[in-house]
């Protein structure tokens, strides 16, 4: 049974890192706007069939891997800006009902764009296969996967910490109307801000592809347990976002590995736990969001 | 004013972050008193009663209500023992008419808000004539009907009170009380505010920036800056005080005692 | 006779007919009775999201419940309808009690995304407990025998019955709202700071909210399995809970009648425009959209605002999370 438990792990890391990437995309939205965004999961399944819909045109992978979360992210500030920002200051509920509806619209134009079976997504032969590291094989693939995501929140960090626009973002985040006052356009800070998270949830929707299959509710599936990484590593926390990926990813992984039964309950009796013992999260901040 | 104290605050301490926004305050209330707290705006004083009504508990300290120590008791819990308070924006019920936002009130301490089965007409009867008393106190009577959101400023404070005091309260917590009112309806507030000492045997704790307004009212004031207790005692006595002359009362105020 | 009333009674009497109608305006009783059915489950919603001012994004989960619980029942212990109602009613009042305590100390955006992960808990459960639920595939559900056992199960029979049904839960339902406890759930979304400081424990009252929402939830569950002869676990995921809401922000939250207009809406526009289309979701989804940003207090919620008798519904207020931290935690964190 041990020597399962190796690829386990490492598939438990793997899926982990997507619900980090998925959680910061979302709190990122959240924390800004209080925006609750419930299509999160339907840009992610859009960016996978942008890229398939390149790729089957003759686009090389490594391009349309490029391109498919921009163009995405094109259409989310599109999105943003006709539906979304009406409804900034207002009650969350009300972001996350439009969002729903939104999704219900994306769902089923993939179907009829697409049609509603799994479509097949290899991954290009450069990232076929496995790699020996030591004691196991890794497939490439995965690899691929874990150098992407890694490379992502290092960017992210980059950005958030280094750069000048990422203070303002942060500077917003604690206090909106102060960085009004001091001059910042806030409209199209929530703009960028929102297209910042689109664009991590195209990344992880154009690698998602390649492990899960291409349908019209791939997206979604990954949409849940990445609420439940924010819940459990804290709203308003993005380090916990990641500390909470990987937790839930690797549980979830274990599970289906011994008890397969309770692979996709695990991740919410763990967050019942968190939320008896600390309610705001492993490392969220206090008072947010009740 | 006897001098047993009702509220009593020991070394209530409450920080954010690394902010001490109350820091090591110890405060007596007598029963029976007017008592106002003042200090230059973020020194404290909404904190302090925050964490005395239970908005939030203090991170070190504890808090006494006519003996009982009440420092982690849930906020509704203290409005049954005898605390009521408002807020520096009235906290109103905005959808609902000035009848039905004091009536809930009246109904909660008759034990029948947690009911199923509406009230009996003997106990409908009283309840009504027990809200007619509350608005006939601050003269809101004519607006019992109305909307509370098309009252001015000053009225819906007013219902404020009558909605504090629809609880039957010892002490009554009023967190700037004429924060935002014009000059007319300044007066009816405080003739309402002297009105729950004088007629209704009530203690009052106020926080309040008008300096006029609380030499004029207050029979003890507490002077806080940065968070802590800068000085205390009778009116005469704070504006005596070099400290507090120096921190924050000014030239102006003297001309008045 | 007050202008409420004759509306009423006449949406009454419409429905009554409708059998008669059903070949004519070509709306099948079936159809019908699904929509009744659903708003009752609406019904559930609205209590929580139009009185109470939380959003309930898990009640399918109750739904379900009750589906199942009733469907169990008739499978092996052959009970009649009512029983078999009532048994899922229970299994939806006890799932209730199980989520509550962590729901209740909960509010706005948390209180809807916890709501949504113990109703995918459910889901999972119905999904996998295969030799007791059937899985994926769902289960079918014998119809039960009447009171009357001389009664066939006939379509127009189990209209009557749904009707009936309705009629008694809206009558319910009302006076549960008009009730001092349904007075204190409104009070609770417009200023629960202000309850809580008038002397009462809004948790209590939140608490009771989400046991009555449940089994208002379980019985629609509960007669749907029954009529539609069959349940899957579909029924209990996030975005069912999603339409009992979208049929109460359509009908009118806040109102008693909103989510019956909001139901008929769902289910007769749904049958209409998928004989024109098969993706009528799309304009499900659109209309939705077009709701929240547009007329967020609904078709009725709407009307009665003009009409000047302001509804006790859902109005834009500014975002107000900034409220206290303290209302009801427990402060152990």
């Amino acid at each position: 049974m041990l020597e399962h438990a190796g690829p386990q792990i490492f598939n438990g890391l793997v899926l982990g890192a997507f619900y980090a990437i998925v959680a910061i995309g979302l709190s990122l939205i959240m924390n800004l706007t209080g925006t609750i965004n419930m299509a999160h999961g339907s840009f992610m399944t859009l960016a996978g069939y942008l890229a398939f819909a390149m790729i089957a045109r003759g686009t090389n992978f490594w391009f349309a891997f490029l391109a498919a979360p921009i163009i995405a992210v094109l259409i989310a500030v599109i999105v943003e800006r006709t539906l979304i920002r009406p409804l900034y200051g207002r009650d969350p509920v009300y972001s996350l009902l439009l969002t729903f509806g939104l999704s219900l619209i994306a769902e089923e134009v993939f179907h009829v764009i697409w049609g509603a079976n799994t479509l097949p997504f290899a991954p290009p032969a450069s990232l076929s296969g496995t790699l020996a590291l030591g004691f196991m094989n890794f497939p490439v693939y995965r690899l691929f996967i874990v150098a992407v995501l890694v490379l992502a929140f290092a960017a992210l960090a980059f950005f958030l910490y280094y750069t000048r626009f990422g203070l303002r973002l942060r500077a917003a985040v604690q206090d909106t109307e102060m960085i009004a006052a001091l001059g910042t356009n806030t409209q199209l800070l929530y703009t960028i801000n929102f297209g910042l998270g689109i664009l991590l949830a195209g990344i992880a929707g154009v690698l998602a592809v390649g492990l899960l299959g291409l349908n019209p509710t791939t997206g979604n599936t990954l949409l849940m347990p990445a609420f439940v990484t924010v819940i459990i590593g804290g709203m308003g926390s993005l380090y916990g976002s990641i500390i909470g990926g990987i937790l839930i990813g690797l549980a979830t992984s274990l599970m289906t590995l011994y008890v397969p039964a309770a692979s996709e309950v695990i991740i919410y009796v763990l967050m019942a736990i968190v939320l008896t013992i600390r309610p705001r999260g492993l490392f969220g901040e206090e008072g947010l969001f009740g | 004013m006897d001098n047993a104290l009702l509220l009593e605050a020991r070394d209530v301490s409450k920080y954010f972050g690394g902010v001490h926004a109350c820091d090591g305050v110890s405060i007596g209330v007598c029963g029976g008193s007017i008592h106002a707290v003042i200090g230059p705006n973020g020194a404290g004083k909404t904190t302090f009663f925050n964490a005395l009504s239970g908005f939030y508990y203090p991170d070190r300290g504890q808090v006494f209500f006519a003996g009982e120590e009440i420092t982690r008791m849930p906020n509704w819990r203290r409005i049954e023992r005898g605390m009521s308070r408002t807020f520096q924006t009235p906290s109103i019920f905005p959808e609902l008419t000035v009848h039905d936002n004091v009536m809930l009130g009246v109904r909660s301490k008759a034990g029948l808000a947690f009911r199923a089965r509406p009230p009996s007409r003997e106990q409908e009867a009283a309840l009504e004539r027990r809200v007619d008393e509350l608005l006939g106190f601050v003269n809101l009577s004519r607006f019992k009907e109305r909307p509370v959101a098309e009252l001015s400023h000053g009225s819906q404070r007013l219902c404020e009170i009558a909605m504090s005091l629809s609880t039957e309260p010892r002490l009554v917590l009023l967190d700037e009380p004429m924060a935002g009112l014009a000059e007319s309806e300044t007066e009816r507030v405080i003739a309402v505010i002297r009105g729950l000492h004088d007629r209704l045997g009530l203690t009052v704790l106020f926080v309040e920036h008008n300096m006029r307004v609380v030499l004029g009212l207050a029979e003890r004031i507490t002077v806080f800056d940065r968070g802590r207790v800068l000085a205390e005692g009778t009116p005469s006595e704070i504006a005596a005080n070099e400290a507090v002359r120096d921190a924050y009362l000014g030239r102006e105020v003297l001309e008045h005692v | 006779m007050s202008r409420g009333r004759i509306f009423v009674l006449a949406a009454i009497a419409l429905l009554a007919l409708e059998p008669v109608m059903a070949p004519y305006i070509r709306v099948d009783v079936t159809i019908v009775s699904a929509a009744l059915l659903f708003t009752i489950a609406a019904m559930s919603a609205n209590l929580l999201l139009g009185y109470t001012g939380l959003p309930p994004f898990g009640n399918a989960a109750f739904f379900g419940l009750g589906a199942y619980g009733c469907a169990l029942s008739i499978k092996y212990l052959n009970v009649h309808f009512i029983t078999a109602t009532l048994f899922g009613m229970v299994a939806a009042l006890l799932g209730a009690l199980i989520v509550a305590p962590f729901l209740v100390r909960r509010r706005g955006i948390y209180f809807g995304l916890l709501s949504i992960a113990f109703g995918q808990v459910f889901y999972f459960i119905a999904y996998r407990f295969t030799d007791v639920t059937g899985g994926e595939d769902g289960m079918a559900v014998p119809r039960p025998y009447l009171v009357v056992s001389a009664f066939t199960f006939k379509e127009t029979t189990f209209y009557y019955l749904s009707l009936a049904v309705f009629i008694i839960s809206i009558v319910i339902f009302k006076l549960i709202v008009q009730s001092p406890f349904g007075r204190t759930l409104v009070a609770i979304r417009q200023n629960e700071l202000r309850v809580r400081y008038l002397g009462l424990d809004s948790n209590r009252f939140v608490f009771v909210a989400i046991l009555i929402s449940a089994l208002f939830a379980g019985l629609s569950g509960a007669l749907s399995a029954m009529l539609n002869g069959f349940i899957a676990p579909l029924s209990l995921d996030w975005h069912q809970s999603g339409d009992f809401v979208l049929a109460t922000i359509l009908g009118g939250s806040g109102t008693v009648w909103g989510p019956l207009i909001g139901s008929l809406i769902y289910e007769i526009g749904r049958d209409i425009i998928s004989t024109i289309t098969p993706y009528w979701q799309i304009f499900l989804g659109a209309l939705f959209v077009a709701c929240v940003l547009g007329f967020p207090r609904g078709i009725l919620g709407t009307i009665l605002a003009r009409v000047g008798a302001a509804p006790l519904s859902n109005e834009p207020e500014e975002a107000n999370w900034t409220q206290s931290p303290a209302i009801v935690a427990d402060h152990r964190g």
